[in-house]
């Protein structure tokens, strides 16, 4: 056991050494574009709490997105909070908000609480609109440019991917925390069988909704963020589809490997924005004629690419890195 | 250790000049080979439609470069799609100024998104040229932010011509109006109240929509029983369509009047007939599917360029008015870098789009002057009313114009 301690902790610290080298051998713009990807990665470890541990799907998390975004926007443009203040804020909203819809969640499980929550997702860019006075209704919010503050001497691009990374391994090593204690133990209990959970005397429905709660707190957090970097909220930037784009992210990175979770951001993001280099690569290939400036091209590519992903790797990324690892960490735990 | 000293001191020297030669081009997206311009539309999703503004464009400036670019230089458009999601629109245009380092951005979609992407632009004085909305505030705040310019007729003005032409033909006019209920729907509907000034109260009804709703039709009903004699439809692609089909459906018969953004050919043939006769509209550019172009140059111009320069073309790409938009604002951009003058900076470029005089763009109606000054920062304010008839458009009467705002 101490050996898999030892072997966690020694990835943890590559990828730490990692986030903070990296910046400096990637252009000023590649940077912003990592902090996408821990955006992402940061509420994708949430949906991974709540999907891969407890067993619970949701097909909304892009609303408890939505609800730290516009947290952040009304405290900045409405009430001059600075914006690396709101987050935790951000984060608290939408967690408060993630446990009221973990009570409906008690009483449904499988594809029916899917539905309740991508009717979260479909319902809630309404909201805003209804309460237009507040949040700025279908035009939205504007809110500063990111600057790095405390006077700090860098790029804003580079303040973004500090910032979010920070947050990012902060956050990691909660989860990683919450999953190796009581708390993780009893989800996984409860998602194998919650009638053997509750014979043994786990309280099933309190341990629901905490998950509920924190994995919408990690995906408040990650919205905040979002509208930081985007300077700009409307409900058009939370669309429907970031949801689905998180399923994607949790099913390509495995929904119980927080280390596959990195692969399945990076491979939301990196596929969303730059589907048409996808299509202009396939371009050259024999037999294929595409033209990436063609209307739907950029979707076509980014679906081919996802369904080639699920065939080859059916447990997803951190399936795949389990494999490759075993005969080494086996090896490591009998020794143990 | 003394010569570890030097290989230092080396070390840092060396460092320190490249960084003195990495340090930002005093004037980037411009060599004395090319001119880099970017753009974010919507090339997927439900405006998709509206993307072939950056393709007309594109194929525009191919046919420039071949036939000598602008000073010698050529111009290389890159356009990003953004879904007409405003977030996508901030990433691409961050990507298109920081990463390839564009000279300026040029006619960029839709209202919300040029609204998500000003401030950055200002900030780093990167042009935001003849934006692709009617929204005043992108000819209107120029105080705040110098580095923008609009470019089609304001929405605010487009109403007011409504209220104008309404109040010379109309005795007892009862309007009726169906708007989006967002900044566009909003700056139309006001530009009408305006224009329509102590007869304001001819408006006996208006109901707004939001966006994302799905069926119009049941406000249209709403509508008619206002008696109105006049329906203005202030609304966006398939909701204008919506409204014809509900006239049509409730057997009401007023006077129609729908909004330029929607008042595409492409549109107006698949309502029913008896709905869409007579309906009026305004109208700026040619329109490459209306009978009275069919032998005109500028029309002859634009499909044989489509033909030669033109990519990912959508079908009937030649009878569509979005892509002949498109060029009309390509013209004009070209006409800009050329006033700009050979030695090509940001501030130059401002300047001669704030500068304009332009009275030969072929891609728009005879007689329009595409005119700015620093203070009036809408480029094209000159339109003419057009009627539906016989299954296309036909514009009647002078170039009229109103003050924006």
């Amino acid at each position: 056991m101490k050996a898999k301690l030892l072997l966690e902790a020694l990835s943890f610290a590559l990828l730490v050494v990692a986030v903070v080298l990296l910046p400096h051998h990637v252009s000023d713009f590649h940077s912003r574009e990592l902090a996408t990807v821990g955006m992402y990665f940061i509420a994708l470890v949430g949906l991974g709490i709540l999907t891969g541990y407890s067993g619970q799907i949701s097909l909304g998390h892009g609303a408890f997105m939505a609800i730290g975004g516009y947290t952040t926007a009304i405290l900045e443009v409405n009430h001059g909070v600075r914006d690396i203040w709101t987050i935790p804020i951000a984060g608290l909203v939408a967690g408060a908000a993630g446990l009221l819809v973990g009570i409906p969640a008690l009483r449904l499980s499988g594809p029916y609480l899917a539905l309740v929550t991508l009717g979260i997702a479909i319902a809630f860019p309404q909201l805003p609109k209804k309460y237009g006075h507040f949040t700025g209704g279908t035009t939205g919010e504007i809110l500063n440019l990111p600057k790095a503050p405390f006077g700090l001497h860098t790029t804003p691009n580079h303040w973004l991917y500090y910032l979010t990374w920070a947050i990012a391994l902060m956050l990691l090593v909660c989860a990683w925390v919450l999953l190796r204690t009581k708390p993780g133990r009893t989800w996984q209990a409860v998602r194998d069988s919650e009638t053997a959970a509750a014979a043994s005397g786990i309280g099933v429905p309190a341990y629901k909704t905490l998950a509920f709660g924190i994995s919408a707190f990690y995906a408040g957090i990650a919205g905040s963020l979002f509208a930081i970097a985007t300077s700009f909220v409307n409900p058009d930037t939370y669309p429907i589809v970031l949801s689905i784009f998180l399923v994607v992210g949790l099913a390509v990175g495995g929904a119980s490997s927080l280390a596959g979770l990195l692969a399945g951001a990076a491979f939301v993001y990196y596929l969303d924005n730059h589907a048409d280099a996808v299509a202009r690569w396939a371009d050259h290939l024999p037999f294929v004629s595409v033209n990436p400036q063609q209307s739907g091209i950029p979707s076509v590519a980014f679906g081919a690419v996802l369904i080639l992903v699920v065939l080859l790797l059916p447990t997803g990324v951190g399936g795949l890195l389990h494999r490759l690892l075993r005969p080494l960490t086996s090896r490591l735990y009998s020794r143990s | 250790m003394r010569r570890r000293v030097v290989l230092a001191c080396l070390v840092i020297a060396a460092v320190c000049a490249a960084a003195a030669a990495a340090r930002p081009l005093a004037n980037p997206g411009v060599s004395s080979t090319e001119i880099d311009l970017g753009s974010s539309v919507p090339l997927s999703g439900e405006a998709a439609a509206a993307g072939s503004v950056a393709r007309g464009a594109d194929a525009y400036f191919k046919y420039v470069n071949a036939h000598g670019g602008v000073f010698g230089r050529k111009i290389s458009f890159t356009y990003l799609d953004d879904g007409y999601d405003p977030g996508r629109a901030v990433t691409n245009t961050i990507r298109l100024v920081q990463q390839n380092q564009v000279f300026a951005m040029f006619a960029p979609l839709g209202t919300d998104n040029n609204l998500a992407i000003r401030k950055f632009l200002n900030q780093q004085g990167v042009p935001q040229l003849f934006v692709n909305s009617g929204a005043t505030t992108f000819g209107r705040d120029y105080k705040q932010y110098p580095w923008t310019i609009g470019y089609i007729p304001p929405y605010s003005e487009e109403g007011k011509i409504y209220a104008k032409y309404i109040l010379q033909q109309f005795k007892r006019p009862k309007i009726a109006v169906l708007y989006q209920n967002d900044d566009y729907g909003q700056d139309l509907l006001n530009g009408l109240r305006k224009g329509l000034g102590k007869k304001a109260s001819a408006i006996v009804a208006k109901v707004g929509y939001d966006p994302t709703t799905t069926d119009v039709q049941p406000l249209i009903t709403q509508l008619k029983a206002s008696k109105a004699n006049i329906l203005c439809i202030f609304a966006f692609g398939k909701f204008s369509l919506q409204a014809f089909f509900g006239v049509s459906g409730a057997g009401w018969h007023p006077q129609i009047f729908v909004n330029d953004v929607s008042a595409a050919s492409s549109l107006m043939v698949i309502p029913p007939k008896s709905a869409t006769k007579g309906a009026i509209s305004i109208v700026f550019g040619k329109d490459p599917a209306a009978p009275i172009w069919a032998n005109d140059k500028g029309i002859k111009l634009f499909q044989s360029i489509l033909a030669k320069y033109g990519s990912g073309l959508t079908p009937g790409a030649s009878k569509d008015g979005y892509y002949t938009a498109g060029m009309a604002e390509a013209f004009t951009m070209v006409d800009t870098l050329r006033k700009a003058g050979k030695s090509l900076t940001r501030a130059g470029v401002m300047r001669a789009a704030t500068h304009l005089n332009e009275k030969n763009n072929p891609f728009v109606l005879p007689g329009i002057v595409v005119h700015t000054t620093p203070t009036f920062r809408y480029p094209i304010t000159q339109v003419k009313l057009q009627r539906w008839t016989n299954g296309a458009w036909h514009p009647f009467g002078k170039l009229v114009s109103q003050p924006p705002g």
